[in-house]
């Protein structure tokens, strides 16, 4: 029951980075939400493993799965942000910080 | 249906809107991120369908889907930044 109720979580959070991945305006907001599924949906699952799961090893391993997820987001989002700023502005790192964002932009 | 079977589900309707963000954006860093999103998604799957039937050796898959999707983000984002 407990186990049910720590992957419904991780399922909902899960959708919800897919959602924003869909709904947010550039490519830089849709970075944010990656990090749900990658912090959020694996932490639980590894807890819904380990309290599903008598074999150990399997837990191990979906441990180390979820290891690499939270370290791969990290990694790789920097490198896609530094990717896009190389993109538009033709040279990292940036010489002058980005100008402030357009009011209609902060909502 | 178990729990994980739910869950494998749940997490594979999140490929929809991957999908279509891969598909129909103009932006190719837009396509990108929707990239890296799937194959978190995929990775998250492949672990609850390893324990909705019981097979572990799906979790090496899942674990395997995990370290190739972080070498590919990388490759695509430099891939990206400096030739495309």
């Amino acid at each position: 029951m407990i186990a049910a109720a720590l992957l419904a979580i991780a399922v909902a959070a899960a959708l919800i980075g897919a959602l924003g991945v869909w709904l947010m305006r550039d490519a830089y907001q849709k970075l944010h939400y990656i990090t749900l599924p990658c912090s959020v949906s694996s932490g639980l699952m590894v807890l819904a493993v380990l309290l599903h799961e008598p074999r150990k090893a399997a837990a191990g391993k979906v441990a180390i799965a979820a290891l690499v997820l939270f370290a791969m987001n990290a990694v790789v989002t920097q490198a896609t942000a530094r990717a896009i700023w190389v993109r538009s502005e033709g040279r990292w790192p940036p010489r002058h910080p980005p100008p402030p964002a357009p009011p209609e932009a902060r909502g | 249906m178990s729990a994980w079977m739910a869950a494998a589900l749940g997490l594979c309707a999140g490929l929809v809107p991957c999908a279509l963000v891969a598909l129909r954006a103009r932006d190719p860093f837009d396509r990108l991120v929707a990239l890296e999103m799937a194959a978190v998604l995929v990775s998250l799957a492949l672990v609850a369908l390893a324990e909705a039937m019981q097979r572990p050796l799906f979790l090496d898959l899942a674990l395997t889907q995990a370290l190739l999707s972080f070498g590919g983000g990388l490759v695509f984002a430099r891939t990206m930044e400096r030739w495309l």
